[in-house]
């Protein structure tokens, strides 16, 4: 992980010497298309690859009024989710697990593609916003821990 | 009595699709006593009686699959990993084969301790599942991992570093009307479970005529 980070960085500064593109344009693909795979591998088992979620199990990202929470939304991509919500009318009640082995730099991404694919956003997520929002719920997540799966 | 196994009959002897599917069960040689004579002849293992609790708290013997092919497999409702996938593609069978009274799905979870009666019951209805086409069955947990390895011959074990603290194997079994197993499918992936809609089609086939 710190390899690939450094590579990031790296990377990121090259892309910035280079850059006739504006910067936040590439930044902002660079972190889209790491975001569709961190997706694929993380999250499309239960919210499917096209984001439609499977029946009342796993709720829809694809449209979802949920998304309108954004820091709920980058707090349990990492720290995942118990108990009942309610997206776009519907209920849900199953417990999502935590990924705790997402870095800020994954979680900024992973939002940054949700955003732009499902939420009608055309900008970055970037890490610098999200790592307080993280720390934050970390905090949180300690204080209160989040109920065991509810009957 | 000696019950000696002999090779798992896995040999594929050829998967032309007018073929009949191979049986994949392994073989055992029984040997009898005949008129005072030891006999010794080779049998095909079959899946044995079972008696399981269904999602809707009655209990699911041999009888439910009595002259039905079906297709089991092994999971648990809170699995993070590869379970959501396999139901979402066991779902796909279920659609294909609706109301075909020919067809049932089985499912054991193999957490039981967690997923019982009820959780089943809210799992299969949040999964839009009703009716007893396919059931999803809860029981003694040795029982639950006995008959998947020693019978459907998949694995499963619990090992607290894998997500959910078990490690299970994403298979599909596909069991025709004589208990026999015909085909074991990667139940993870739409080319694993195009193809065992396939075979049921083709295992179907051979019951007609
Ligand atoms: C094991 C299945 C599973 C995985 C993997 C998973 N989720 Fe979820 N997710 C759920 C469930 C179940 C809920 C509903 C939680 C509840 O009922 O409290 C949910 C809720 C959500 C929500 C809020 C509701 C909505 O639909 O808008 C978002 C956003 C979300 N997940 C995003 C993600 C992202 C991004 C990932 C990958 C990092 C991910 N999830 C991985 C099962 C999962």
């Amino acid at each position: 992980m710190t390899i690939r980070l450094g590579l990031y960085a790296t990377l990121a500064g090259l892309l910035t010497l280079a850059s006739c593109q504006s910067d936040e344009e590439i930044k902002r693909q660079k972190y889209i298309t790491e975001g569709i795979l961190l997706y694929k591998s993380n999250c499309a088992n239960c919210h499917q690859a096209d984001g439609k979620g499977v029946a009342a199990l796993y709720p829809p990202l694809a449209g979802s009024d949920y998304l309108a929470n954004k820091d709920k939304v980058i707090c349990l991509i990492k720290y995942g989710l118990n108990g009942p919500i309610v997206v776009n009318g519907k209920r849900y009640n199953r417990p999502m697990p935590a990924q705790l082995q997402l870095s800020d730099l994954e979680v900024a991404e992973i939002t940054t593609y949700i955003y732009n694919e499902w939420g009608k956003e055309t900008g970055l997520t970037s890490v610098t916003a999200v790592t307080p929002i993280l720390k934050a719920c970390e905090t949180n997540a300690q204080q209160n821990p989040a109920p065991a799966s509810a009957p | 009595m000696a019950v000696v196994l002999l090779a798992a009959g896995l040999v594929l002897s050829c998967s032309q699709s007018d073929e009949k599917l191979p049986i994949l069960s392994r073989r055992e040689a029984v040997t009898k006593v005949v008129d005072g004579k030891s006999v010794t002849d080779s049998v095909y293992q079959t899946i044995p009686d079972f008696a399981f609790v269904s999602q809707y708290g009655d209990t699911v013997t041999a009888k439910a699959i009595a002259n039905k092919i079906y297709v089991a497999d092994f999971f648990f409702t809170s699995c993070p990993t590869i379970c959501p996938k396999m139901k979402v593609q066991l779902k796909r069978v279920y659609e294909t084969f609706k109301g075909n009274p020919d067809v049932m799905l089985l499912s054991h979870t193999i957490d039981p301790a967690h997923d019982s009666v009820a959780v089943l019951r809210e799992f299969a209805d949040n999964l839009g599942v009703s009716g007893r086409q396919w059931l999803f069955v809860t029981g003694d947990r040795e029982t639950i991992y006995d008959i998947g390895q020693n019978s459907y011959m998949v694995t499963a074990q619990q090992d607290s570093s894998a997500p959910g603290g078990v490690v299970h194997s994403g298979a599909f079994i596909l069991v025709d009307k004589q208990r026999h197993i015909r085909g074991i499918y990667d139940g993870t992936t739409q080319e694993g479970v195009d193809k065992l809609m396939n075979d049921i089609n083709r295992l179907l086939a051979e019951y007609k005529s």
